[in-house]
């Protein structure tokens, strides 16, 4: 049941999400975190490494000595991976078509923070280490709930994608160069984009970034994030409803939105109607005034005392115009510009470039300082929000530590707002 | 798809316990120039399952004068690093299938992609 739940969570706001976002991916501003690619210069020649989760491939380029290999559910960035002429397969990151042991590294980079429940990102981590030569290495970075000078307020959240933070942005120099087959332009191609604009940014060489930010379609202002609870917690230890405060909690939502929810919850089967129930828990509307309001730091939210891992959000009063279907509950009028803070998987945007290693403080504020000219409007695209579970400090070392015996974590570190564990597989011996 | 890759792909379906190696069905095939590092080719072999890469190439037709079993001291021998060199990392298959030995099962190959995606009911 709770497998059900988790699996149509990461379709809809994870696998679906990326299929539609992916010619933006091809965007400078997704470069190689550093200390990957040492990780990955630093392999002995002719190791055998596999990029899971590779997305487009960005790190697939990296070490001609060693032969790298990548996977990913989204074909759109699988398809971009193999124009730039890397070996690549689709495949789920629980269910890994590779033999044991086959793999002097495995990299998991902002991959398994997109699961939805412990348990599934821990079999995630076995099955990586499945494919592991005992003495090979893995390299898992996710997203952390502390942010510089700050943290998100909850573990589970949805993101909505922005394709236009204020940092110029062109097509990487690096990947536009080597296209090596016939195919390259099947990426943008194959999918169905009605931007135009965004398309031909894709494919065209860095050029015009003062064009492109002037000119590129302006996106509403957005929410930076939606509460949610964990999938984890919802479910009452096996049983099969849904937990009684959240129901409270979703017929306390005051978008009428909310309320057609609730309606629409009744008419359909049970089980049915468990999965909307849970889903549409994660759109509480919320009303939150100010960037700093999504963080702990901001005494303006509205927090029940002894509800931790619940919806603090309840009682918002809803401003929200717009809710269209039960995909696109997502309150937009707030003022609040998605593009204005520094997402983990973003490398700040830089005046000079190659300067990576001071690009941290410097671009964040750099994005924090520019505002968008236009104020919120429209509809938020619903229909992508990302689904995060951000961790805390050394709860991804604790996962290895205590549910993957096979794994043992030798570097443990915070790089970029990423939690980072480097492991190395271990023979288990069993009697 | 190369060899390469191949040899480390197997069949995952629920239940089955000799998926591997897959059997390839190729509709389309390219053979590549890609730069020959001895090296690099050296060290691969020990990683590899001979007899599946053997039993690739010559599903493929590319199998050409390659060795049931490993020579010894290949390192040395350059002939045969080229001959190893060009099945694992020049041939390539862009439209086909690899097929599970055990399930019957096949996975189809697009666009140089295999798509290793189960269902619902293989998991």
């Amino acid at each position: 049941m709770m497998e059900e739940a988790a699996s149509q969570l990461e379709r809809d706001h994870v696998h679906s999400v990326y299929d539609k976002i992916a010619p933006y991916f091809n965007d400078s501003r997704y470069k190689a975190w550093p200390k990957v690619r040492q990780f990955l210069l630093d392999l002995q020649p002719g190791s055998i490494v596999a990029d899971i989760g590779c997305g487009n491939g960005k790190y697939l380029h990296i070490n001609k000595e060693v032969f790298k290999l990548g996977c990913d559910v989204c074909r759109p960035l699988v398809d971009f991976a193999w124009s730039q002429g890397h070996e690549v397969q689709m495949c789920d990151g629980l269910h890994l078509p590779y033999r044991d042991g086959c793999f002097d590294a495995v990299l998991s980079i902002a991959v398994i923070h997109h699961l939805s429940t412990k348990e599934r990102r821990i079999r995630a981590i076995k099955e990586m280490a499945r494919t592991l030569q005992v003495g090979g290495r893995i390299m898992i970075y996710v997203w952390a709930m502390e942010q510089k000078r700050r943290k998100f307020e909850k573990q589970d959240i949805f993101v909505p994608w922005n394709p236009n933070p204020h940092s110029p942005s062109g097509f990487n120099a690096e990947h536009a160069t080597p296209r090596r087959r016939a195919a390259a332009q099947s990426a943008s191609e194959a999918i169905d984009n009605t931007d135009k604009h965004r398309k031909v940014r894709s494919t065209s060489s860095v050029a015009d970034e003062e064009d492109l930010s002037c000119t590129a379609p302006q996106q509403s202002t957005q929410r930076l994030w939606f509460f949610s609870r964990s999938l984890d917690s919802v479910f009452d230890f096996g049983s099969l409803s849904v937990s009684r405060s959240s129901s409270r909690d979703l017929s306390t939502l005051s978008s009428p939105t909310g309320e057609n929810e609730a309606n629409k919850v009744s008419r359909r089967g049970r089980r049915q109607g468990l999965i909307k129930q849970v889903s549409s828990f994660f759109y509480p509307p919320s009303a939150i005034g100010s960037e700093e309001d999504v963080f702990d730091s901001a005494p303006g939210l509205n927090k029940g005392p002894n509800d931790p891992g619940g919806n603090n959000n309840a009682t918002t009063t809803t401003t929200n115009n717009n809710n269209g279907t039960e995909n696109q509950s997502v309150s937009v009028s707030l003022a609040q510009e998605c593009g204005s803070l520094a997402l983990p998987d973003l490398v700040p945007f830089l005046k000079q470039s190659g300067d990576e290693s001071r690009g941290g403080l410097q671009g964040e504020e750099q994005q924090q300082s520019t505002r968008s000219p236009q104020g919120s409007e429209g509809q938020a695209e619903g229909s992508c929000l990302r689904y995060y579970h951000v961790f805390r400090e050394g709860e991804l070392a604790e996962l290895i530590e205590n549910h993957v015996e096979e794994l043992h974590v030798k570097h443990s570190y915070f790089d970029h707002a990423n939690w980072c564990v480097v492991a190395e597989k271990v023979q288990v011996w069993r009697i | 798809m190369k060899l390469l890759t191949h040899n480390m792909l197997t069949s995952h379906v629920k239940g089955v316990t000799k998926g591997y190696p897959l059997l390839i069905k190729a509709t389309e095939v390219k053979v590549n120039e890609v730069d020959f590092n001895p090296q690099f080719v050296t060290r691969m072999i020990p990683k590899l399952e001979w007899s599946a890469l053997v039993q690739a190439a010559e599903e493929l037709g590319q199998r050409q004068d390659l060795p049931d079993e490993l020579v010894p001291e290949y390192e040395n021998n350059e002939e045969f690093l080229k001959k190893v060199h060009r099945v694992l990392l020049e041939v390539e298959v862009i439209e086909g299938c690899l097929r599970c030995p055990e399930s019957g099962r096949e996975f189809p190959i697009s666009r140089g992609i295999p798509n290793m995606l189960l269902n619902e009911d293989e998991v």
